[in-house]
């Protein structure tokens, strides 16, 4: 489980790549947590880009979960996008893409961060 | 250990100097220390002296000095000889140990003016022998009371972790515990279930509920995460879920409301994904809603396997006020219902596969035909035998159910 963090524009953009499962969900979690922390504030934008994301356990959708959470609280615009086919299917199954933003690759998702602040 | 002198009952003069010797060169303390290197730094002093009185043609003044630096080297090392002999407990055996000896040969050469014995005066390096015997008895004694709270500390710890893990065993029997044994005996109706836990402690559950209009709740469930955590989350959502289903005649609704209640006992945002169905044991006529869980399978009686649709409602205990569609779908004589949770479908190998919808349905078309617990032995076996040396990582159940056999 690897992650980076990009600023485009006023975009934070977190790119996750590897296998998040239960071993990896604390690190990736705080990793998350200090990257909204840096956001930017009320109105900006964070993407998280999973076009490197192999596979992600229930333990890591509560992740995702969270993440999104905390980026309504603070007021930030959160998606998620570029998610491959296995972690697409578990985020349809787990009803997750009906309450949080996904898009289809990183073009879109800063696309619409740009159109639509919060 | 050193008692401190004024500890003593009026101590005597002679106590007094017998006390500051012992402190001097048989302590540890800091007192102890000044004076070994006290002790070191004129053994050095003393041997550049001895080197540069061997300068031919020593000018008058230098000679002077160098005696003035011999008269108080062996004015301190003699009353260092002095101080050992009274610290020693048997002061005959110190003048004759091999410490005590060169001791002596260190000052007597000065003494014993007459005979030219200065060569002997080099004998002081062995001197520094001492110091390095006492630093070094001194860090093994550092090192061994190091080791032994060490030790110490490694015994707590090891007894904290042998009672954590008792615990953890009771907390897994307990949850264990509270999975129904058997399928409710029904004419025409049979099922068998089977949870194999992940090393840690996980949170997948199943559940038969009788209602009281003679219709059967059939659970499948999985609390997100591991451990305590999750093994409480999941007793909370089972309980829940048995006593909310009681008072709903509809799977959708049950749900909700399960989900509601769960969001308000939820303080480490955990989830549950939950598959609720109803049976009708007499007409086959089978209701469900699915709560973020993997669609289970239906293999008819001609042997096509079916997936209930319906998927992708969401987990429970995220966000109150979710609305659960009901969906119904009628079992025909000789059909077979196979519920799981992911952790069949994403048992890995050790290359890294998962185990996936794939086998998992042709293990069902290949030996459905069976009793329900036969199919459960199957699927799991070829589970296990796929996973191979690779850990468990997630709770592995499955839960098979037929209806009308004959």
């Amino acid at each position: 489980m690897n992650l980076r963090i990009e600023k485009i524009a006023n975009v934070t953009l977190i790119v996750a790549q590897g296998r998040l499962d239960f071993s990896a969900a604390a690190s990736f979690q705080a990793q998350i947590e200090q990257a909204l922390a840096g956001a930017g504030g009320a109105g900006t934008a964070v993407v998280i880009d999973c076009e490197g994301l192999e596979y992600v356990s229930s333990a890591g959708l509560r992740v995702f979960l969270l993440a999104a959470r905390n980026a309504q609280r603070a007021g930030l615009n959160f998606s998620v996008c570029a998610l491959q086919n296995a972690v697409r299917e578990v985020f349809e199954l787990s009803g997750f893409s009906r309450v949080m933003a996904v898009h289809p690759d990183r073009a879109a998702a800063l696309t619409a961060a740009a159109q639509k602040p919060a | 250990m050193s008692v401190p002198a004024t500890r003593l009952p009026s101590p005597t003069p002679w106590g007094r100097v017998h006390s500051l010797a012992t402190r001097l060169v048989e302590g540890d303390g800091p007192e102890a220390r000044r004076f070994e290197n006290l002790i070191l730094a004129l053994i050095a002093v003393s041997l550049v002296s001895i080197g540069l009185e061997l300068v031919p043609h020593l000018p008058a003044w230098a000679k002077s000095a160098l005696y003035v630096v011999e008269v108080v080297v062996v004015a301190i090392f003699s009353l260092e000889y002095l101080l050992r002999l009274i610290a020693a407990r048997n002061k005959l055996a110190f003048v004759f140990s091999f410490y005590g000896l060169v001791d002596l040969l260190a000052i007597a050469p000065f003494f014993l003016a007459g005979l030219d014995l200065r060569f002997l005066r080099v004998l002081r390096v062995l001197r520094v022998l001492r110091v390095l015997k006492v630093q070094r008895r001194v860090l093994e004694k550092t090192v061994a009371e190091r080791t032994r709270e060490l030790a110490q500390q490694n015994a707590v710890l090891a007894k904290a972790q042998a009672q954590l893990r008792e615990e953890l065993e009771v907390a897994r029997a307990l949850q264990s515990a509270i999975l129904p044994a058997t399928f409710p005996v029904r004419a025409g109706c049979e099922g068998a279930a089977r949870m194999t836990p992940a090393t840690t402690m996980g949170g997948d559950f199943y559940d038969y509920i009788e209602l009281p209009d003679g219709r059967i709740g059939i659970v499948m469930a999985d609390v997100s995460g591991k451990g305590v955590p999750a093994a409480f989350f999941m007793a909370v959502s089972r309980t829940n879920l048995r006593e909310t289903a009681r008072h709903h005649a509809d799977p959708g609704a049950c749900l909700a409301r399960t989900n509601d209640v769960l969001c308000t006992q939820n303080p480490m945002d955990l989830f549950v994904t939950v598959f609720y169905c109803i049976l009708d044991p007499h007409t086959g006529v089978l209701r469900y809603a699915n709560g973020g869980h993997n669609p289970p399978y239906i293999l008819r009686a001609t042997g096509n396997v079916e997936t209930l649709d319906g998927a992708g409602g969401l987990v429970l205990g995220v966000i109150p006020g979710i609305q659960y569609p009901d969906h119904t779908v009628q079992l025909q004589r000789g059909d077979r219902l196979v519920l799981f949770t992911d952790g069949v479908t994403e048992a890995f190998n050790p290359a890294d596969e998962a185990y996936g919808v794939d086998r998992l349905i042709d293990e069902i078309k290949a030996h459905g035909q069976g009793p329900s617990a036969a199919l459960v032995e199957r699927i799991c076996g070829s589970v296990a035998t796929f996973a191979g040396t690779a850990p468990q990582s997630d709770d592995i159940t499955l839960t098979v159910l037929s209806w009308g056999p004959q």
